[in-house]
């Protein structure tokens, strides 16, 4: 059995954020980079999957982009993947969702996986669309933000994580893909000797342009901050006053008092 | 996530590998102890259910080849004792000792008897070790000893005390430094070895989350094959001294960074007169120190690995680093402790208990003016401490 899991490497979420010189995206200075939380769950249900299946089965890790992202690679080799490929494509985030599900979607045709992991969304576009897409392209079944995940028979069984709280729970057959959301599992660390370990596999490098045949469909038009909120206001004085003055400003900025 | 300070882009000339092994003890650190380090810091006691999974990671002798070791090079072995410290001096000394001055002894100078029956448990956390040279009357002067071991029949009679020994209480091995027939021997002294007990230091004021203790040997009887057979003279001890300094070396700069990144964000946080503290240039002036002082630390210890792994590396070299990366340390650590006003003295924030801890690490292997005389010797050919 062949399985294909999708990591992005994302900027850690606390960090500072500037628009880059483009106006499309931020800047790259100073940002330290990780794996993509949901691809991390990804990754360890993959993981598990193949542990399951001994050797019957083999787990390839691939990701899009720059050199940086060799090392969320071999973070996931070092969890238990067997080998990896790296798209090289110094400038992801100039394609959109469309074009990456695309790329990734010709590589995996050329190898015919049997089930396909993602993340549900990445931490900084959170578009959403690379998992669904792919399995669109590959004519994969396919079902999003798994919380619980088996496999037995040849089938998937999937908890899916609804609205409010609610939780439905799908099968699917092979070939097919999923995607993954917090709570589906607790990601392994990839312990030091793994990470000695992964150093002897395969890592595979592909140059983007060798997969992308689709051209842009959506294009960003500018990447800025929010503009800052005003600064709360402090009303002093004596009550009646005051009831009036904060009755003014409810009925004049808020629907609150409008009939 | 703690980011550290990477004011030269190190990271980037640094392989995939090393950051993947930093940013593995960064998020166990972050996920697994900052949590939990306040309270063991008031109790004065280890994480000690972080163990097993501190041995999952590979932390132990992770530097180390064979007996399933992770065999990491230097930089990554750097790195992780950096992370490991950043948390706090005491995590990083546990994996200091058991790493360096306990499996690194057996793995250097065990026979092989000696190295299958200890590293794997050492590795797996299953046993825990701990090196007894300083005693009460010899620190700085450990030639001086006067713990003893006597030949006696199939093994040796060992007797003495030693001092200040870091996880004394929790070992189930002791590699104790002894003298037979007036050489300097290490020996590895079980628990439950009849006339071999610990006892725990109390009232530290510094190294608090970590368990240091006294060891008493009265006629410790040690059996013939607990000897190890190429530890002789007082510089196999050094050489495990050494590997121990070059952590050091690398953990002081974590520490450091802690602070610095606490120094900075409560500096811009703060007001005071209207304006965030770190507005001012005295502020600026001290936050520029600190993040050059810990720039230059990090490139030290970058060569210092380099030097490691080439074996080129002098032990005057890891005086040097030793020495100027604890001092460099301590100043970020007491001067973030100022920055902080009175918050500074609170064990809501790290900098005093990295600044109290740091006070140890300038102590331990090797004080700061000892490591001075050592690189003096080396510069000028002449020992300020012949007798
Ligand atoms: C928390 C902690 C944990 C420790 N863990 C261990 C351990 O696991 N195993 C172990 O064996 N030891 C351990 N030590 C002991 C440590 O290595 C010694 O404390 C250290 O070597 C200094 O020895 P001392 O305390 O006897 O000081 P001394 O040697 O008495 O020195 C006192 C002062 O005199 C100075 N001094 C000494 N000689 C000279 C000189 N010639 N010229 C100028 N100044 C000099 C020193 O710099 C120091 O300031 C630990 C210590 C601490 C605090």
């Amino acid at each position: 059995m062949k399985l294909l899991v999708c990591v992005k490497q994302v900027p850690d979420l606390e960090s500072r954020f500037k628009p880059d010189p483009s106006g499309q995206w931020y800047s790259e200075t100073d940002l330290a980079f990780r794996i993509n939380e949901y691809d991390d769950y990804a990754v360890e249900q993959a993981v598990r999957l193949r542990e399951q299946l001994g050797d019957a089965a083999e787990l390839t890790v691939l990701s899009v982009g720059p050199d940086r992202v060799v090392e969320v690679l071999k973070k996931a080799l070092a969890m238990g993947c067997d080998r990896a490929v790296h798209v090289q494509d110094p400038a992801p985030h100039l394609k959109d969702p469309w074009q990456i599900a695309s790329i990734i979607a010709a590589y995996a045709r050329s190898q015919q996986y049997d089930l396909i992991f993602t993340g549900f969304q990445s931490q900084d576009r959170g578009s959403a669309q690379i998992g669904p897409t792919i399995a669109e392209l590959l004519g994969y079944a396919c079902t999003t933000t798994l919380v619980g995940f088996s496999f037995a028979d040849g089938v998937v069984t999937a908890t899916r994580e609804l609205e409010g709280g609610l939780k439905g729970v799908v099968k699917m057959k092979l070939p097919a893909l999923v995607t993954c959301q917090l709570g589906l599992n607790v990601p392994r660390y990839p312990t030091l000797p793994n990470i000695m370990k992964a150093k002897k596999k395969e890592l595979e490098t592909v140059p983007v342009a060798n997969l992308l045949q689709e051209e842009t469909r959506i294009a960003t038009e500018s990447f800025y901050a929010p503009e800052k909120k005003g600064g709360g206001m402090v009303l002093e004085g004596d009550v009646t006053e005051l009831v009036n003055r904060v009755y003014a400003i409810l009925k004049e900025k808020t629907p609150a008092l409008r009939q | 996530m703690f980011k550290g300070l990477d004011y030269y882009d190190i990271d980037k000339d640094l392989n995939p590998q090393s950051r993947l092994v930093r940013d593995t003890v960064r998020d166990f650190v972050e996920r697994e102890f900052i949590p939990k380090v306040r309270e063991h810091y008031r109790a004065g006691s280890f994480p000690t259910e972080l163990i097993p999974l501190m041995a999952e990671l590979g932390l132990f002798g992770a530097n180390l080849t064979g007996y399933e070791l992770p065999g990491l090079d230097e930089t990554s072995y750097g790195l992780m004792m950096q992370e490991l410290e950043r948390g706090d001096s005491g995590l990083r000394s546990f994996v200091s000792v058991q790493g360096a001055l306990v499996m690194y002894p057996i793995h250097r100078f065990g026979s092989e008897a000696q190295k299958k029956r200890w590293l794997p448990p050492l590795a797996h956390g299953k046993a825990i070790g701990c090196f007894g040279l300083t005693e009460p009357d010899f620190g700085s002067d450990p030639g001086g000893m006067i713990t003893k071991a006597v030949a006696d029949g199939d093994g040796y009679v060992v007797s003495g005390v030693k001092m200040w020994i870091t996880n004394g209480s929790l070992a189930d091995v002791a590699v104790v430094w002894a003298k037979l027939d007036g050489v300097v021997r290490g020996f590895l002294v079980e628990r439950g070895t009849p006339g071999f007990s610990a006892n725990e230091v109390t009232g530290k004021m510094s190294l608090r989350a970590s368990i240091t203790s006294e060891l008493v040997l009265t006629d410790a009887r040690v059996p013939k094959e607990n000897l190890l057979p190429d530890a002789v003279g007082l510089k196999a001890a050094l050489a495990c001294l050494n590997q121990a300094r070059y952590g050091i070396a690398w953990g002081a700069i974590g520490a450091a960074m802690a602070c610095f990144e606490e120094a900075l964000n409560y500096t811009l946080e703060r007001k005071t007169f209207g304006r965030a503290v770190a507005g001012y240039q005295l502020t600026q002036e001290k936050l520029v120190d600190m993040a050059t002082r810990i720039t230059t630390g990090q490139l030290l210890a970058l060569q210092l690995a380099r030097l490691k792994e080439e074996g080129r590396l002098r032990p005057a070299q890891v005086s040097m680093a030793k020495r100027n990366n604890v001092a460099m340390a301590l100043e970020v650590a007491r001067t973030t402790r100022a920055m902080l006003g009175a918050n500074g003295i609170s064990d809501e924030y790290q900098s005093m208990r990295h600044m109290c801890n740091l006070e140890s690490v300038s102590t331990y292997e090797g004080t700061h003016d000892i490591h001075t005389l050592i690189i003096g010797k080396d510069l000028t050919g002449i020992d300020a401490l012949d007798r």
